[in-house]
């Protein structure tokens, strides 16, 4: 039963970060805390013949040196630019920073591979998917669009570091750490340290930002934990962002060849599909998921995809924001815009009249969802009406050429099963021990807002806990499931406690609020247990997200497939003289089901445009292939859209519930916002300036 | 664990002798947002510091008499808005506002600004710091290495003054004004007060680019003057630059006319971005001095300050990009005139 519209509440935490009071995992100082400093490998592949670590250890203040052997991470082996072969800790930062620079080692070096197109790089193909009659639909067709288009490796860059402190008491580890996943990160330390899952604890109460790069388990923290160990003391590593460039993962960069056919009729009928990307052998990121969602955007019934990977001798590529979606979105809906042109249909129209019914991945019925009302909402807000499509028409007084795009997204509406723990005191206070993890997104503030939706509780003392392991299973907070997760198990949580409660009170309630009831009933508490299980789900899967194993199900699921839908309008402008590219404004409609947390909702949005503009037009990991190494690995020279480079964003949010995806009818955003705008913004400078361009960043010297 | 001594001088005299006495691991600081920089990457590795942002005196904006004068240490963002500069001499304004972020130009001095270092990613990455990652050579930063830039990554380096052994861009916007404005700076050392023609302040590369500045060690700057002009009123700073703010230019121009009507009297050109130095643009000034200004001038000086151009693989966008930056530049300077 979904409920109602959620009215907008503040977000929870926000005066505690603007106060600069939230905690996040560095932030934890503990008495006699030792810290540490990384030594990377400085060449890209080969193997270490001899390290020297005596300056490090006669470094004054410096403790302990991990060097190798020391642990099963410090190999000699080296396979990318940059991997720690030694960790130097000691009494200050300072020490440690020293004591690691004065490392030296000698190397056995060996060729390697550092781009996907260096000498030597070969495909591996990988499954590919093949539906309906693709080659007939190719020989009918009466219009074929075809292009190459590339997106380039790009790193996360959240805010927060990769931060460890590890602290061993009485055989239990503690650590303290950003992260998307504590439990796998906690069961990758038991692992690591030969000891029970129960004793560690992973605490990860707030992250400064994940966008994926804090999904696995990382390289660090067991290293971290070892020195704990060894030293006897608690140990801090953050790990500057130079060396995380090289060392944690990013977006691989892809190369995506499609060919998009539509028939006399002007219907689109097949796409032929075929990727490659960088990876490693058994890496973490599939080449063969970049077709899926974007198969089920528009109604296009035959389907060939092919795949491959290239492997690099760099750090191991993994997924980032908007994953497959985002690169193979940017060639779809970069061709869906090229074929509206050749069959003379103002791409609004020609994608409304494709509304797909029907998942051709799965061959079953995609779940009611509203892209056309994303669409024509868009459309409204953003007077799109107002275009005439020939490139170049539209330009200002000042010769500045306007160009207007507009492109959709899509992604998976993926769930898990989730038990969450709601206690309402008499004392005016209330506990819910949640699942999932602060990233930023807003999940408390969501989490808040359910509760209060459906009980009279105090909104400003409700202590919500999740991303620490220790208090309950703390699910993987990737995929934009969080809130589609956890929420639907808290609103049964909410009804559950009412239900109870009324039991108790009887048909004449005593008056006051919910903590003023219960304190006239003399209860100090009431307390109830509420789980949910995604669709098609069965108990085991509530075991599994019991102990902290992966309990996700979908975007597939049985008999219907549910996905998240976005539509983006870009107005681009182009300076006559030296063609500087600016982004004046942007509408952004999404349909995400049902909206549990307007404020942060509409921030997700407004984050995703951003996002989405920076990809498109700014961000790039560059490579130096004689060095395998990342050249621009900080903030200033990765160069990430800034508040001058945005103008008005305007965003909206269907909020029609998805009746079949979950109880509360939630699907999630977090990856969706920032799909499409890339695209948009592309087919917005064709039409500025008649240049399609297929490579990302777009930058000045594409369009001079 | 290396030390570091940091010491407050309170006069420029104070600072010049700690400096001596420092011997030759010392540096200044001011604002400290690019010698703390250069110390993280192990760029620069100071066992002494001289703090010369307390100076009496040596923040002081001057702008009443028939030179502008503005202090060593004054602030970036006091500079860009003393109603003088920011009146009269919208380049000079620009140069400061378009540059850094609003909190960097609180903390950063117009004398730290023209000493500050290349963005050269190859000079900034490889010193062996924990902050960087790989081996990196550089003649800046290790004389005879070698140069990583050179059939590297080249795409934000130099076009003009490049050499064998350096193409990287000189970084700063301040210093293209001043370039355009004749500025002269003025230095005080042991041997006493020297004034520089900032043309001679900034040496090119050659087969010497670790020297980069005209400029004793235990020089201090004291002053940058400027001589006043109307020419100020008719400039503007334009720099284009990969995104709205918080970057560095791919292409800068400061310019500055004297119009006659539609025709050029004079004509000051500077560019940035593009160069190994604060680039002086003389052959794109001849082009346009003595006839009237059309866009197809304009763009005709732009490519005249390109001839000698030499790109590498991925910079030969700069050349069009700078000949356009400068075209701009010049109608909008020359629109400013009243
Ligand atoms: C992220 C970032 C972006 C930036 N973007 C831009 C930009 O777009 N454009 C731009 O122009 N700049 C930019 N800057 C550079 C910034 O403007 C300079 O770092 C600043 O101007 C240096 O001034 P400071 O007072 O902080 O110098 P410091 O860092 O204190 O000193 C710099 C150098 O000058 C010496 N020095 C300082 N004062 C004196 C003196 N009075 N006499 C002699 N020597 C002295 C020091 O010894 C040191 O070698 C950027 C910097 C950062 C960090």
């Amino acid at each position: 039963m979904p409920a109602e519209v959620f009215s907008d509440i503040a977000r929870v935490d926000a005066r505690g970060k603007v106060l600069g009071q939230t905690q996040y995992g560095a932030d934890m100082h503990l008495p006699g805390m030792l810290y540490a400093m990384l030594v990377p490998a400085t060449v890209a592949k080969g193997a270490v013949s001899n390290i020297d670590i005596t300056p490090a250890t006669e470094t004054s203040g410096v403790v302990r040196v991990l060097s190798l052997g020391d642990f099963p991470t410090l190999s000699p082996e080296i396979n990318y630019l940059g991997y720690p072969i030694a960790m130097v800790v000691a009494e200050t930062l300072e020490a440690a920073i020293e004591g690691a620079e004065a490392i030296t080692a000698t190397y056995e070096t060996a060729p390697f591979i550092p781009l996907m197109d260096s000498p030597g790089a070969t495909v591996v193909p990988s499954e590919g998917f093949d539906t309906g009659d693709v080659d007939t639909e190719f020989q009918n067709a009466a219009e074929i669009v075809e292009g190459t288009f590339e997106t380039p490796a790009q790193h996360h860059n959240a805010m927060e570091l990769f931060g460890t402190v590890a602290h061993w008491s009485g055989g239990r580890l503690t650590v303290y750490e950003g992260c998307q996943n504590s439990d796998s990160a906690r069961n990758a330390l038991a692992e690591a340290m030969g000891i029970s899952p129960e004793l560690v604890t992973v605490k990860s109460d707030y992250v400064g930002g994940g966008f994926g790069q804090k999904s696995p388990p990382k390289l660090q923290t067991a290293l971290v934990a070892e020195a704990a160990r060894l030293t006897q003391r608690p140990v801090k590593l953050v790990t500057p962002r130079g060396q995380l460039f090289h060392i944690a993962n990013y977006r691989p960069r892809s190369i995506h060849n499609i060919r998009l056919t539509a028939n006399s009729e002007g219907r689109l009928t097949a796409i032929d599909y075929d990727v490659v990307q960088e990876n490693w052998p058994d890496g973490g990121f599939r080449s063969n998921g970049y077709h899926e969602d974007v198969a089920r955007l528009y109604a296009i019934g035959n389907l060939r995809a092919t795949a491959g990977d290239i492997y690099i001798d760099r750090n191991m590529p993994r997924h980032t924001r908007g994953t497959h979606p985002f690169p193979a979105g940017f060639a779809l809906e970069s061709a869906i815009d090229e074929m509206a042109y050749r069959l003379g249909v103002d791409p609004v129209q020609l994608r409304l009249d494709h509304e797909a019914t029907t998942d051709i991945i799965v061959g079953q019925p995609l779940a009611p969802h509203f892209l056309n009302d994303c669409l024509r909402e868009g459309a409204r807000r953003f007077d799109w009406s107002r275009r005439t499509p020939e490139p170049g028409s539209m330009t200002l007084e000042d010769g500045t050429l306007v160009g207007l795009g507009v492109a959709c997204g899509i992604f998976g509406a993926s769930g898990s099963a989730a038990e969450t723990t709601l206690r309402v005191r008499a004392d005016g206070t209330t506990r819910i021990i949640s699942s999932g993890h602060e990233m930023g997104q807003g999940i408390r503030t969501a989490v808040a807002n359910a509760i209060v939706q459906g009980l009279d509780v105090n909104p400003d003392r409700i202590e919500i806990l999740l991303g620490d392991t220790s208090v309950g299973p703390q699910m993987a907070t990737v995929g934009e499931r969080g809130t589609a997760s956890i929420i639907p198990a808290t609103v049964k949580a909410v009804q559950a406690l009412r239900a109870r409660f009324e039991e108790l009170a009887g048909p004449n309630p005593p008056a006051g609020n919910l903590h003023q009831q219960l304190a006239r009933l003399k209860r100090p508490y009431i307390e109830v247990t509420a789980s949910e299980l995604a669709p098609g789900q069965d108990a085991s899967a509530l075991e599994a997200f019991r102990t902290g194993r992966r309990a996700g199900a979908g975007s597939e699921y049985p008999g219907f497939t549910s996905m998240s839908y976005i539509a983006q309008f870009v107005e681009i402008h182009i300076e006559p003289g030296t063609r500087r590219i600016r982004m004046p404004r942007a509408v952004s409609i999404a349909d995400i089901g049902r909206v549990v947390s307007p404020r942060t909702a509409r921030g997700q949005m407004h984050g995703g445009v951003v996002w989405g503009f920076s990809t498109a037009l700014r961000e790039q990991s560059e490579v130096d292939p004689r060095f395998a190494g990342y050249l621009n690995d900080d903030l200033a020279d990765y160069v990430m859209a800034v508040n001058a480079d945005i103008g008005e964003v305007d965003v909206g949010l269907i909020d029609k519930p998805d009746t079949m995806v979950n109880s509360a009818g939630v699907k999630g955003m977090g990856e969706l916002v920032m799909l499409g705008t890339a695209p948009a913004i592309a087919n917005a400078i064709y039409h500025a300036t008649g240049k399609r361009i297929r490579k990302l960043p777009i930058r000045i010297e594409d369009v001079l | 664990m290396r030390g570091l001594n940091y010491t407050f001088a309170e006069t420029a005299d104070a600072a010049v002798t700690q400096f001596a006495e420092a011997g030759g691991s010392a540096r200044y600081i001011a604002g400290g947002t690019n010698i703390y920089d250069l110390m993280k990457l192990g760029i620069e590795r100071p066992a002494h510091l001289i703090d010369v942002s307390r100076i009496e005196g040596l923040d002081a904006i001057e702008t009443d008499g028939d030179v502008l004068r503005f202090g060593g240490r004054a602030l970036m963002a006091d500079v860009a808005r003393a109603p003088v500069v920011r009146d009269e001499y919208p380049v000079l304004a620009e140069s400061l506002l378009k540059a850094a972020s609003q909190q960097l130009r609180n903390m950063a001095t117009v004398g730290g600004n023209l000493l500050q270092r290349t963005r050269c990613m190859y000079f900034r990455n490889g010193a062996g710091s924990s902050t960087t990652v790989g081996v990196y050579l550089c003649n800046k930063r290790e004389p005879g290495s070698g140069c990583a830039a050179l059939g590297g990554l080249d795409r934000t380096q130099a076009v003009l003054g490049t050499s064998e052994a350096c193409t990287a861009v000189a970084p700063g916007d301040w210093p293209v004004a001043l370039a355009a404005m004749d500025a002269t700076i003025e230095v005080f050392g042991p041997e006493g007060t020297r004034n520089i023609p900032i043309a001679d302040f900034y040496l090119l590369p050659g087969d010497t680019p670790h020297r980069e500045f005209n400029i004793n060690p235990g020089e201090l700057v004291t002053a940058i003057t400027v001589r006043k002009t109307p020419a100020g009123r008719t400039s503007t700073y334009h720099k284009i630059r990969d995104r709205e703010s918080y970057a560095f230019a791919l292409a800068s121009a400061a310019v500055a006319v004297e119009m006659d009507g539609d025709a050029v009297r004079t004509a000051r050109i500077a560019l940035g971005g593009v160069a190994t130095t604060p680039w002086r643009a003389s052959a794109a000034e001849r082009v346009v001095v003595g006839s009237s200004l059309t866009p197809e001038l304009a763009l005709e000086a732009g490519h005249a300050a390109f001839t000698e151009a030499r790109p590498g693989q991925h910079n030969a966008f700069k050349v069009e990009l700078g000949a356009r930056v400068i075209a701009d530049a010049l109608i909008i300077a020359a629109q400013r005139r009243v």
